[in-house]
């Protein structure tokens, strides 16, 4: 067992994580900028290219890269294992995901197939070079615990949902659509909602609640079966819609009601948290149940309204329920991660995690934020509180950008000054 | 084969003792935050409890169970180095928090006691995961003897 995870100078350089996280933002403002400026028509519907474009600017550019870089985070952390050269691959992933997403954004919006080409080799490259790297590192971990085998199977529906997604993608630089581009867009979305963002969730879950907040444990059944249960629901959803469709709503019911039933465990654990505090990051844990539950009923009940609605419930899951848990994520991890790397360096007098964020602009944040998501969810019937909600949603991302980034200025403002004690004899220092 | 089972039940293993002992901890952090969210002066002993418990835990580490560990594996400047660098790193946000008390700031504290929250779980993930499993695999054939110590152990 290697114990790279105990040493902060082999844990990932700052940078890796940051770069992910600083970025994710501004694509959500990029994609509030889109849906200002699209028509409403448009955007009800799902296979538009419009609604594509700007429906990935959100899941790849902000819930994607948020994984991602919690992801290169967490793996020395939680499962002890390291990933092979994530300085560098971890960069190298980085600039083709943000040079491909763009491309992709634009292919897309403006029918250029050129793009859409370069957009497929640079995002599956970009991808694949972070997410095969972590599941070879995940091979060689000894205590496989409920978390870090839901990460293993996250990663394994998001390698899923690439791969299926290249292959849609190249239908638009091609120009050639086969019989089964619908049939492959349904399975890569829900896979990858669900799979990748849902299951990573529910594994983080397990360990962050009874931690951060003092909450409950998650009982034996939940950690030990639930992810494998939702598995099999996503595989057989996936089964049904190739080969009998019209019963596909059953696996939609069995994956729903997991969730559901998580959604309401966390919920219930998060009224009997030990720890009193309630900060912006308990409100978005809140949040994100509601609209989960909200957004699994209507799922399923969409089936028996032969998917008409599907835009609505793809904004309250993606925006509800995921979003909302990302950027709650974002506000614990990014000012404990600078405090962290400036601690190593031997810093004594750091600000304190609630002196890096102000709690008023995060306060400011988070009710912009619900609001625009409102917002959205009425525009999809009346389409005249879709430019308002859009520019909420940019002021929302705005300030979250603004959060994020002010604790990596102390960061960079305080690395700048000589550290308070001379750490270098940790430095060269090995462990296997 | 009775006899195995009858020892299994009678004694923790090092890795459920101490990881008990962490679920402890941070039980009396929740008392010593829920005290504090109401008045920051009445919040005094229940801080000096969870100072004093993690205190008796990093002992307990330190002195009985790093010990036993370097000395089977000779490992001295190895994970072992990095927790006790991490107990100190501790001790010194445990001694910022009394400083809150003391100068009744409410921000500094809570400030303070959400940076030892994150920093004392990303280290008690790393002690479970890893090094308890560690200690475990290597120590088995003197686990009984070693929580025996921790237990009877008394703080300096």
């Amino acid at each position: 067992m290697e114990l790279t995870g105990l040493n902060a100078d082999q844990a990932p350089p700052i940078s890796a994580p940051l770069r992910f996280f600083l970025t994710a933002p501004l694509f959500a403002i990029f994609a509030g900028f889109l849906i200002f400026i699209s028509d409403a028509s448009v955007l009800t519907s799902r296979f538009s290219p419009e609604s594509i474009a700007i429906a990935h600017a959100v899941t790849i550019g902000f819930l994607g890269f948020v994984m991602l870089g919690a992801m290169t985070q967490m793996l020395p952390v939680l499962a002890g294992v390291k990933i092979y050269k994530v300085k560098f691959i971890s960069s190298f992933s980085y600039t083709l995901l943000v040079v491909g997403l763009i491309f992709m954004l634009f292919g897309l919006y403006f029918s250029k197939q050129t793009f859409n080409a370069l957009a497929v080799i640079s995002l599956s490259i970009g991808f694949l070079t972070l997410l095969i790297p972590m599941l070879i590192a995940l091979t060689k971990v000894d205590n496989f615990s409920p978390t870090v085998k839901a990460i293993t199977v996250s990663i394994i529906f998001a390698v899923l949902a690439v791969l299926m997604g290249a292959s849609l993608l190249s239908s638009y630089a091609t120009g050639s659509f086969g019989e089964y581009h619908n049939l492959v867009a349904n399975i890569h979305s829900v896979w990858a909602v669900f799979g990748f963002a849902g299951i990573l969730i529910i594994g983080v879950a397990f360990q962050v609640l009874p931690m951060f907040y003092v909450a409950p444990r998650f009982k034996k059944f939940c950690k030990r079966r639930v992810v494998i249960l939702i598995s099999m629901g996503l595989i057989l959803w996936a089964l049904l819609n190739i080969f009998a469709p019209e019963f596909s709503f059953i696996a939609k019911i069995w994956v729903g009601l997991f969730f559901w039933a998580f959604a309401t465990t966390v919920w219930i654990k998060l009224n009997n948290r030990r720890r009193p505090i309630t900060d912006v990051t308990v409100w978005y844990w809140r949040t994100s149940t509601v609209f989960m539950t909200i957004g699994l009923f209507s799922w399923v009940a969409n089936s028996f309204l032969d998917d008409k609605h599907i835009v609505a419930v793809s904004i309250i899951i993606g925006a509800g329920f995921i979003l909302s848990i990302m950027t709650g994520m974002l506000y614990k991890i990014v000012p404990f991660l600078v405090w962290f790397h400036l601690n190593a360096k031997g810093y004594a007098s750091i600000p304190t995690m609630n002196e890096m964020i102000n709690k008023k602009s995060a306060k400011l944040q988070y009710v912009s934020f619900l609001l625009s998501l409102i917002g959205f969810v009425l525009s999809y019937f009346k389409p005249m509180f879709l430019e308002y909600s859009a520019l909420l949603f940019v002021l929302s991302m705005t300030i979250l950008e603004y959060n994020v980034i002010n604790p990596v200025l102390i960061y960079i403002r305080t690395i700048k000054t000589k550290p308070d004690f001379d750490m270098s004899a940790f430095e060269n220092m090995e462990i296997k | 084969m009775a006899e195995i089972f009858t020892r299994f039940y009678k004694m923790s293993t090092i890795r459920e003792y101490l990881t008990n002992d962490h679920r402890r901890c941070d039980e009396l952090f929740a008392s010593m935050e829920d005290a504090a969210n109401t008045s920051l002066g009445d919040a005094k002993q229940k801080t000096q409890e969870f100072i004093d418990a993690s205190e008796h835990h990093f002992q307990m580490e330190e002195r009985v169970m790093f010990e036993e560990f370097e000395q089977k594996t000779g490992m001295t400047e190895g994970p072992t180095a990095m927790m006790r660098h991490e107990h100190s790193q501790m001790r010194t946000l445990m001694q910022q928090l009394m400083e809150a008390l003391e100068s009744d700031n409410k921000d500094k504290f809570f400030g303070t006691s959400e940076t030892l929250m994150i920093l004392m779980q990303q280290h008690n993930m790393k002690e479970e995961q890893m090094l308890y499993t560690m200690a475990q695999q290597h120590l088995s054939e003197e686990s009984d003897r070693i929580v025996d110590m921790m237990d009877s152990m008394i703080v300096e």
